[in-house]
Parts: structure tokens; C-alpha cells; sequence
């Protein structure tokens, strides 16, 4: 019983991560703008934002940081994308360098080398009285705020995209932006718009990762998440509603190849390291057909 | 005589072009590179000397530039090749490890069986070529079956092959009992090549595959139809080129380059299989492949000036840390400052100079 409710629970913890960083690459793509950047937006908010909640005392000013550094990422890509036209995938590539370097760099300076890992503040959990006693449903239930966060992040994507005419405008954006430009959108504005408000979500989840999961900073946090979250995305076919599927997909493999390390003796523990990437290559041949793309993702946009 | 004189001209304004791009560029990325320095509260004129300078200072600093100039090469030639053809090849740091790995497993496993040096070391050279290979087709291997994007399968393939090199490292049968860290058991000295007068003989090596590959390129079959790919990818098909074999070749390529780059630190730097590799060097050569491709956007011709420039900021950041306790990390945010502006820059002289 116990292993069942701490898997539930840990792979709530991880799919919060999956979720929000796939739903931040999938609003920028639903405007034709692909962030390839995710790791390093992960990386230099998962160091600032523990860097400042650490030195505030408070968890919400770290997220909030995160957030930050995260809409500074996307500000930079959308900016250098739309001004100069350079290619989406080289910006993100050289945004992943420039934070995986800043993440270390920054936490080097400003925290340096300590004999005991320092801990970040506690993130609250949400307690639901009566169901928060049962066994396993529990384990659903009493997750920090955050994880409630990505759910109500989820639905409002969902909401959005299918049920608002913004939401519709903006996807006609991702299918073809000289449509949606030539009926009055704006489609310059929207690209950074989403892809900001896409980054500051990769924020959230960077911040996350030191914050609530292993509560101190330690270099290459992100582990790849970044990218896999891409993979997710595109998995999703650019759906919030499938990308919190994919997140939970990801992070249930992810639990899973950490507790069977943990149980096997005969199998080198490095294979079930390799799961979750090798998955990520299998569910992508599997779902190969069913894949489907915005049609400007990656493409440059200009008026003439 | 007319014709040659216009020739000459076009070349003029395009060598000027070109240097104004990188002046430029570096101009504003050493700009804000000083700022951040200031910022983190160290002294400007003292860091950007020694980030320049250390490597023509001594001859330990250029001999430690040659020995990161030679990774590079073959690192950068494993994204510009699939590059070539529009297809981001992030997998270098895997395909270079993957490579390695195997000619450390290879190595050690036949290392008692007293085989000579001159069957030992092709052999092993051979066995890094064919790991990076296949390593790097495997990815074309996925896009063009599968359509997988390259930027995720080659990304998971680094994470596949960092954990392989853990494997082996700490593996009974490779690892060094006297060793506290994850560390293979030396190789034979027959396996393993020297230095002259500092310099590893893997330079030998890069000086071949540079040669390799602009023969490959300018003077084959399979150059001409990367090419032809990568300048029309619809009329090149309606010619007959098959689209689906160039893909898989090209990263087969790139993979080759790698992990024959991977095997030549393990046969002349390390001389055994080091974890850590994976993570340090490994993963900077790996990464900084990219951009040193990028500086010369793509251009398979000016990869070793690109590659030596990018060993000396590399050596530059080394020094920095240890003179002046400036974390290495800075080294990350230069470079990927300086290919920003570069590539930037280039967009927009290219914009202005038309077409």
C-alpha cells in the first residue's frame, strides 16, 4: 500500500514538471514559435529561482523568480526570432548553452560551496479534509499547491484554445499566419506573448524541480526533462489536454525505472536509467501516424 | 579578363563582409561578456586578457589548445555534416562517448592477447568510427523511418550513451580496483598513441579527416547530393536523390567523426576510460561542436579555424578559473553570447546585402 501511494505520489510530483514545461513549449508552438530552449529555461530558473527563495525564506518569491527567467528567455528568443529572422532551433540551442551556463555560474557566486546542501523553504500542501485520510486516494490528493497549479494551468490552456475565439485566432496562427494576419490578428503580438507566457510556465516547473523535489540546487538538475518535454509535445500533437497525459506517462516511466534500480541486483541499475529516453524514441515510432504538427511550427513570419 | 576582375571584387566585398560580421559580433559579445564580469565583480581588463592571451603565452598553452582544437574538429564536423541538410545533429556528445566507450571495452578486452601496435591502433580507430557511426545513424535511422525529430532522438541518445560510459567504467570487468572513482583499467601501451613535443599524434588523425571531408564533399557522388539536398531538397528529389539514404548517411558521417574523436581522447589523452569525461570534457566538445559550427555558419570548409578559436576561449576559461576564480561556466555563457551575435549579426549583413 505504501509503494503504491508514494508512486502515485512521486509521479504527481515529476508529471507537474513534464506537464508544465510541455504545455510552455506548446504555447509558443501553437503560434508557429518552437522552443527548443526548455532545458536551459529549466536550468537558470531551477538556479535562481532556489537561489531566492533561499535567501527571502520564501517559496513563492522563488517560483515567482522562476517565472521571471523564464518570460526573460522567451522574451529573447520571440525578440531575436521576429526582429532578425534567425532560425528558431539555432536561438533555443544557443539559449540552452547560455543556461545551462548561467545556472551553475550564478549559484557558484552567490552561494558557493557549503559543507551541508542548504534547503529551500517548505512549498505548502494542499490538505481537502475527510478524502485526505484514505489510503492512495491520499497520495492524489495531498500534493503541494503547484501540482494544483499545473491542473488549473491544464484546463485553462484547454479552455482557451477550444473554447475562446482568442484561442481559435491563435491557433489559426500556428496553421497559417497570413490568414489569421490578413483577417485583423496580430500576429507578431501573439508569438511573444505565448512564447512568454510559455517560458515564464518552463519557469515554474525549473523552479520546481529544487524547491519541492529534492529541496536544494545541485548542477544539471533538469536531467533532460527539458528535452523530453519536447518529445512530449510533440507526442501531444501540440494538445494541453494530451500533454498532461504525456507528462504522466513520462514521469509514471521515470518512477518506475527508479524504483526497479532500487529492487534489481542482476541488471546493471544504468539500463534502468536509460529507460525514459529510450522510451521517449519508442513512443514517438509508435505514435509516429498519429503525430500532427501546426504547420508554421519553426517558421519565420514576415508580412511582405 | 573582365570576368576574373568582377570574380575578384564579389571575393573583396565578401572577405570584407564576412570580417565585418565577426568584428562586429565579437565587439558586442566582448561588450556584454565585460559587463557581466564587472557585474560578478572581478576585473575586466584582467579577465578578457587572460580569456585571450593564455593560450600564445606559453607553449603549455598552445600544446593544451591543440589538444582541445583536435576534439572540436571532429565534433563540429558531426553537426555541420547533417547540418548541411538542414538536420540538427545535438547527438556529438553522445556519438564522441559512444566511440570512445567502445574503443576502452575493445581495448581492454583484447589487450592480453599481446596484438602489436600497428594492428592494435588502426583496429581500435576502426571500432570508434564504427560506434559513433552507428551511434549517429541511428538517428538519421529514426528520422527517416519514423520521422522523430533529430533534436530529440540525438539528445536521448547522449543520455543512453553518458550512461553506458557510467556502465563500463564501473563495470567488474573494465574497472580499475585501485581506483576510488569510476575508472577503466589502463590500456596497453600498444593501445595508446604518444605526443611529440607536447602535441598528441591524434593530430594526424584530424588533419585526415579534414582532408576527408572536403574531398568528400567537393569531389564525390554522395558530396555532391548532400549538397544538392541541402540547396533544394524538391529539385534534388525530382533528380533522383533519395532523400531517406542522404539523411541516414549524413549523420553516419557525423557519428563517424565523433566517436572517432571520442576514441582518440580515450587512445591519446586519457589513455583509459574515464566517468567523468562524460560530463566534463566529454560534454563541452559535445556542446561546443554546435556552436563552433554555428560561428561559421554551417560551413564545413572553416571548421578548424573555428575549432582553434573556440580551444583558445576554452583554455582562456581554464586559466580564468584558476588564476582568478572566475567558475568555468563563463566560458559557457561567452561562447553561446559570441554565436548569438554572430549569427545574428550575418542575418542581418545578409538581409542588407540582399537575396
Amino acid at each position: 500500500m505504501t509503494f503504491i501511494t508514494s508512486f502515485i505520489s512521486h509521479t504527481l510530483v515529476y508529471a507537474t514538471v513534464y506537464t508544465l514545461t510541455s504545455l510552455g513549449i506548446i504555447l509558443g508552438g501553437r503560434t508557429g514559435i518552437f522552443n527548443v530552449s526548455a532545458e536551459g529555461i529549466l536550468l537558470a530558473s531551477a538556479s535562481t529561482g532556489f537561489v531566492t527563495a533561499y535567501l527571502t525564506g520564501s517559496w513563492l518569491i522563488g517560483f515567482i523568480t522562476g517565472a521571471l527567467i523564464g518570460a526573460a528567455f522567451g522574451f529573447i528568443l520571440a525578440f531575436v526570432h521576429e526582429t532578425f529572422k534567425v532560425n528558431q532551433f539555432i536561438l533555443g540551442i544557443i539559449l540552452v548553452i547560455f543556461g545551462s551556463g548561467l545556472s551553475d555560474l550564478l549559484y557558484k557566486i552567490i552561494v558557493g560551496v557549503r559543507l551541508s546542501a542548504p534547503q529551500a523553504p517548505h512549498v505548502p500542501t494542499v490538505i481537502i479534509p475527510f478524502l485526505s485520510k484514505i489510503p492512495i486516494i491520499s497520495g492524489i490528493l495531498n500534493q503541494d499547491v503547484v501540482v494544483y497549479f499545473m491542473y488549473f494551468a491544464v484546463i485553462i490552456a484547454y479552455w482557451f484554445y477550444y473554447k475562446t475565439k482568442v484561442g481559435l485566432e491563435t491557433r489559426a496562427i500556428g496553421e497559417n499566419p497570413k490568414a489569421a494576419d490578413v483577417v485583423g490578428v496580430n500576429v507578431k503580438r501573439r508569438r511573444y506573448l505565448a512564447t512568454i507566457i510559455g517560458s515564464a510556465l518552463i519557469g515554474v516547473a525549473g523552479a520546481y524541480l529544487p524547491i519541492a523535489i529534492t529541496g536544494t540546487y545541485s548542477p544539471d538538475i533538469s536531467a533532460g526533462r527539458g528535452f523530453m518535454a519536447i518529445g512530449i509535445a510533440i507526442f501531444a500533437s501540440w494538445k494541453p489536454q494530451r500533454a498532461i497525459l504525456g507528462g504522466f506517462l513520462f514521469a509514471g516511466i521515470e518512477v518506475i525505472a527508479f524504483q526497479l534500480e532500487l529492487i534489481s541486483a542482476n541488471i546493471p541499475y544504468q539500463f534502468f536509467l536509460m529507460l525514459p529516453f529510450i522510451s521517449v524514441l519508442i513512443i514517438m515510432m509508435i505514435f509516429k501516424k498519429q503525430i500532427e504538427f501546426p504547420a508554421s511550427v519553426g517558421k519565420p513570419y514576415s508580412r511582405e | 579578363m573582365k570576368k576574373k576582375n568582377i570574380i575578384q571584387k564579389d571575393l573583396g566585398t565578401k572577405l570584407l563582409r564576412s570580417l565585418s560580421v565577426y568584428g562586429l559580433a565579437l565587439f558586442i559579445a566582448f561588450g556584454f561578456i565585460s559587463i557581466i564580469i564587472a557585474l560578478l565583480g572581478f576585473s575586466v581588463p584582467d579577465a578578457l586578457k587572460t580569456l585571450i592571451t593564455t593560450s600564445f603565452k606559453s607553449a603549455f598553452g598552445f600544446q593544451e589548445t591543440i589538444k582541445k582544437t583536435i576534439p572540436l574538429i571532429f565534433t563540429t564536423y558531426a553537426f555541420t555534416i547533417p547540418f548541411m541538410i538542414k538536420f540538427f545533429n545535438i547527438g556529438a556528445w553522445g556519438q564522441m562517448l559512444f566511440g570512445g566507450t567502445a574503443v576502452a571495452a575493445v581495448g581492454l578486452l583484447i589487450g592480453n592477447f599481446g596484438l602489436p601496435a600497428f594492428i592494435m591502433i588502426p583496429l581500435l580507430v576502426v571500432v570508434g568510427i564504427l560506434a559513433g557511426g552507428l551511434w549517429g545513424w541511428f538517428a538519421g535511422f529514426l528520422k527517416a523511418k519514423y520521422d522523430v525529430n533529430p533534436i530529440i532522438s540525438t539528445i536521448m541518445l547522449n543520455f543512453v550513451a553518458v550512461l553506458f560510459v557510467n556502465f563500463i567504467a564501473t563495470s567488474p570487468a573494465f574497472k580499475d580496483p585501485l581506483e576510488g572513482h569510476p575508472i577503466t583499467r589502463p590500456l596497453s601501451s600498444s593501445a595508446t598513441l604518444g605526443f611529440f613535443h607536447g602535441i598528441p599524434y591524434s593530430i594526424i588523425l584530424a588533419i585526415l579527416a579534414i582532408i576527408f571531408v572536403y574531398i568528400l564533399l567537393k569531389k564525390t557522388k554522395l558530396g555532391y547530393e548532400i549538397t544538392s539536398v541541402g540547396y533544394n531538397l524538391h529539385s534534388s528529389q525530382t533528380y533522383g536523390i533519395n532523400f531517406q539514404r542522404t539523411i541516414m548517411l549524413t549523420f553516419l558521417l557525423g557519428g563517424a567523426l565523433a566517436g572517432l574523436g571520442g576514441a582518440l581522447e580515450v587512445m591519446n589523452i586519457h589513455g583509459k576510460l574515464i566517468e567523468g569525461f562524460a560530463k566534463t570534457s566529454g560534454a563541452q566538445y559535445g556542446v561546443f561542436g554546435i556552436l563552433t559550427s554555428l560561428v561559421v555558419a554551417g560551413s564545413p570548409t572553416g571548421v578548424p579555424i573555428a575549432a582553434f578559436f573556440m580551444a583558445v576561449l576554452l583554455v582562456g576559461a581554464d586559466a580564468l578559473q584558476r588564476t582568478m576564480q572566475i567558475p568555468v561556466e563563463m566560458v559557457f555563457l561567452s561562447q553561446a553570447l559570441i554565436v548569438l551575435f554572430i549569427v545574428i549579426i550575418r542575418k542581418k549583413f545578409e538581409a542588407k546585402g540582399g537575396k
